[in-house]
């Protein structure tokens, strides 16, 4: 089952296995209900995340990121996936692979806003095509 | 009275009596000293005419006689004369005349082999010169002793400067106690004394508190004596506290067999060592960062190889013209050679980087080497009788890596048959020794092929060597085999080992293996019989194997993130478990799984979760002596994870997004492993669930609840979880 016009944004054969646990293929109940469950804890994730960003708390900024990369990698939504584990690399002052220290807080938290604001709009744009295959006007 | 004494001149007129006597010749008396003295001697009168001279002088310038010399004037007398020169007897005679005193001059005559002095003394009477005595005097041996001297003193000297002013190294002598007598500008220099400070004191006092406690200054005297010299390498402390790395050597020094001290060299080694330090940490930094390098390289190689052969299969049984056909083999060939070379380097450099675990499951070595032997009966020769000889002593069942065993069997009969053109090619196992916990298994390859010459039997398990280089345009192979070999059979608490054929031709590798025992061995034959069957009779897809294996299992997944939490419910319910316990986190966990008997057939653990993490709550787990197998799941897919996370009381790992075909191979695993090792295991688990005739049903049952697959959904899946090499595809419709 491809989705089309993502196939950067979601890994097909992740996504498919969820489909695959979908007991009826016509109104898709289980994949539905945890791909909506996903834009909740999405939206509520990149909340705390503001919040985080206001009070310079780096380190549970790590902690969401690696949450929210944790769902989205089990849905497949990649490029979230991947700015998610750039915010956990950032909020623990290492560079955006995890592998060289950053040179202060102030450079996290710089860092942290653009990749926040980044994902935001990957996830706005994964959660456009996802409405979208279930059939969702709203 | 000596006949010359007839030939003398008439003494001097000079030489008049003082005292004469009735009995007493003075003339004669005068005569015989002129005539007789030792010393080579002249006597000139004040106008330096020779009036007399000794027998000894004429002695020493041979071929004058004294008539043609007496009444000469001296310069004519020595103008031909080299003893005494002209010019030395002159200076002499002058200089005597000045002072009014003897005068002396040495080594008048430098470069003869004799070393003359020559002494002018003026004698007067009354205030005026009447005559100068002049002597010769053969001083050869006090020179020789003088000019030995002035060189030991001067020696001594140089040595002495050359020691002080050494300022690489502290130079000195300790007095047989050990204190300190002399000190030297570098000993100042390291150790921040002065002479006048430590002179007299203890050398001790250079030594760390530790040092002294254990009498070690004392202990290096005593060494130094029994052995002649004692070196050591440890820190010494300087006069402020601080301290540097010396490399100290004390030598105790006799004089005519008495100990007078011990000269003790101390070198400052701080840079060195710390250089030393750098240059190792830097190769092993290096060392490590190639080896895994190689290992995640082999890894990302290795993944897409197995794709292509797996769609090479596929292409292989479509309708392919002869050409086509032909060339598709080539790839298969050459793809299936290039992926056992990537796994030989991967399990290669993994061996090397030190971050290969064997793992721990049922092992049976006769049904190893019946299967291995099986897979080679097509690939030997026709002349070649390939058989198997195994103790019937052989435990049925025991603790061991049956994976690593296997590879280890399989490289040396790949080997043995490879390089075998005729003959036979037996694999011997045999129980060598049992104690209450292990057996040792000796397993022995014997072969009548080409051998291994006598030279190079040496350098047989040294990585990338093949015995002959001819050899490798014949035969192919990465030279890694053998030494991969040696990595298991040692992590597997063994040796591995050569000796030619005793029959002849032909090689025999043999080698141990320390295999653990089982506990409850009564029931694992039993079950073991039932699993083969189980094994056997099992053309269904993993999934029906899974579903098999989950019914009335408990597990418990441990999980933070509410949608992976949805999701893995849905997963393992679909994979057939319908008792599925959650924990939002470790602490969770640990609370519902650590009791006994334990709850869980299975626990999959989140790495990374509030509260406790994963890695914690293994830990407790464990500690609470629950041995109920665990899977970590992680998104942190870092290479060499799984082998780390087993480290820490895992039995599995899954990286995620959790793929369900490994989450499957997973499961079983542990399951299987786990049912056999923990019999009678959990409330829910029994031998029923593995009997025969329960499986026929539940296949069928399997598969007409699973999803209808394609036949491509099946060889996929198949392929992921058999080796390559080994499958065999059942030709498409």
């Amino acid at each position: 089952m491809a989705i089309s016009g993502a196939a950067d944004t979601i890994d097909a054969a992740t996504f498919e296995q969820i489909l695959e646990m979908d007991d009826d293929e016509e109104d898709r109940e289980f994949s539905r209900s945890i791909v909506y469950d996903f834009f909740t804890q999405a939206e509520s994730t990149f909340a705390k995340m503001d919040t985080n960003i206001e009070e310079r708390n780096l380190k549970t900024l790590s902690e969401l990121g690696h949450f929210l990369k944790g769902s989205s990698a089990t849905l497949g939504l990649t490029k979230v996936k991947d700015s998610c584990e750039k915010i956990q690399h950032f909020g623990q002052l290492k560079d955006e692979t995890g592998t060289k220290d950053l040179k202060d807080d102030d450079e996290a938290l710089d860092k942290l806003k653009d990749i926040i604001a980044q994902a935001k709009e990957e996830f706005e744009e994964v959660e456009k095509v996802l409405k979208k295959f279930y059939h969702d006007k709203s | 009275m000596p006949p010359s004494l007839s030939r003398s001149p008439s003494p001097p007129s000079v030489a008049a009596p003082v005292t004469p006597s009735s009995n007493f010749n003075a003339n004669e008396f005068t005569s015989d000293i002129f005539c007789f003295t030792l010393i080579p001697s002249l006597w000139f009168d004040s106008n330096l005419i020779l009036r007399q001279v000794s027998d000894s002088f004429l002695a020493v310038i041979p071929g004058r006689q004294r008539e043609e010399i007496v009444g000469l004037q001296v310069d004519h007398l020595l103008s031909q004369n080299t003893l005494p020169t002209l010019g030395t007897a002159r200076k002499a005679i002058r200089c005597a005349d000045e002072s009014r005193k003897p005068y002396e001059l040495t080594d008048i005559l430098p470069g003869s082999p004799t070393t003359w002095s020559l002494r002018v003394v003026p004698i007067y009477r009354h205030g005026h010169l009447r005559c100068f005595q002049m002597e010769l005097q053969d001083t050869t041996i006090e020179h020789q002793r003088r000019l030995e001297l002035q060189e030991r003193v001067s020696a001594n000297e140089t040595f002495r400067i050359l020691v002080d002013t050494v300022k690489d190294y502290a130079i000195f002598m300790l007095d047989p106690d050990g204190n300190v007598a002399t000190w030297n500008q570098g000993a100042q220099m390291f150790k921040g004394y002065t002479r006048d400070e430590i002179v007299g004191r203890h050398f001790s006092n250079f030594y760390g508190q530790e040092d002294r406690a254990n009498r070690k200054p004392q202990i290096e005297l005593e060494v130094a004596i029994r052995d002649g010299r004692v070196e050591d390498e440890g820190w010494r402390y300087r006069k402020d506290g601080s301290r540097f790395w010396a490399n100290v050597v004390i030598t105790p020094v006799y004089r005519e067999g008495t100990l007078i001290g011990f000269s003790k060299v101390t070198r400052d080694l701080t840079e060195r060592r710390a250089s030393e330090a750098r240059l190792i940490a830097a190769y092993e930094e290096a060392s490590k960062l190639k080896s895994e390098f190689l290992a995640n390289m082999s890894h990302e190689i290795r993944t897409p190889m197995q794709g292509m052969l797996t769609a090479l299969t596929l292409l292989l049984d479509t309708n392919l013209d002869s050409n086509q056909l032909d060339l598709a083999r080539t790839i298969e060939e050459s793809g299936t050679v290039l992926l056992q070379v990537i796994n030989d380097i991967l399990d290669y450099s993994k061996l090397a980087s030190g971050c290969f675990s064997v793992s721990s499951d049922i092992i049976s070595v006769s049904d190893i080497v019946h299967s291995v032997l099986r897979s080679y009966q097509r690939s030997k020769t026709p002349s070649t009788k390939l058989e198997a000889i195994l103790d019937p002593k052989l435990p049925k069942a025991a603790e061991g890596d049956s994976l690593r065993y296997r590879q280890i069997v399989q490289n040396l009969l790949s080997n043995a048959t490879k390089f075998t053109e005729e003959g036979y090619v037996q694999v011997k196992a045999s129980l060598q020794e049992e104690n209450e916990d292990s057996y040792l298994i000796l397993t022995e390859v014997i072969d009548t092929g080409i051998g291994v010459p006598e030279d190079s039997a040496g350098s047989l398990f040294t990585p990338f060597t093949q015995f002959d280089n001819s050899a490798t345009k014949r035969y192919k192979g990465t030279g890694l085999g053998l030494s991969i070999c040696k990595g298991f059979v040692e992590l597997m608490g063994g040796r591995i080992g050569f000796r030619p054929n005793p029959n002849g031709r032909g090689s025999v590798f043999r080698f141990t293996v320390r295999l653990k025992k089982v506990k409850q061995l009564a029931h694992i034959d039993e079950l073991q019989d039932e699993f083969e069957l189980l094994d056997m009779d099992s053309p269904a897809s993993p999934s029906d194997d899974m579903k098999l294996a989950a019914a009335k299992k408990r597990i418990l997944l441990a999980e933070d993130n509410r949608i992976n939490q949805k999701v893995m419910m849905k997963m393992l319910a679909g994979l057939g478990f319908d008792a599925i316990d959650l924990a939002a986190d470790g602490r969770e966990a640990v609370a519902l799984s650590a009791h006994h008997p334990p709850p869980y057939d299975i626990i999959l653990m989140d790495i990374n979760m509030p509260v406790l993490d994963g890695v914690s709550a293994t830990r407790e787990i464990r500690d609470a002596g629950v041995l109920t197998p665990i899977v970590a799941m992680t998104a942190n897919a870092l290479k060499g994870q799984a082998e780390l996370y087993i480290a820490k009381g895992m039995n599995d790992y899954v990286s995620k997004p959790v793929d369900r075909r490994l989450l499957v191979k997973a499961l079983l695993k542990c399951l299987k492993a786990s049912a056999l090792e923990q019999l009678p295991g959990p409330q829910s688990s029994s031998i029923s669930d593995f009997i025969p005739n329960e499986t026929v049903t539940n296949h069928e049952r399997a598969r007409k609840n699973s999803r209808l697959k394609t036949v491509e959904d099946h060889i996929e899946e198949t392929m992921k979880l058999r080796p390559v090499s080994t499958t065999v595809l059942p030709s498409l419709p």
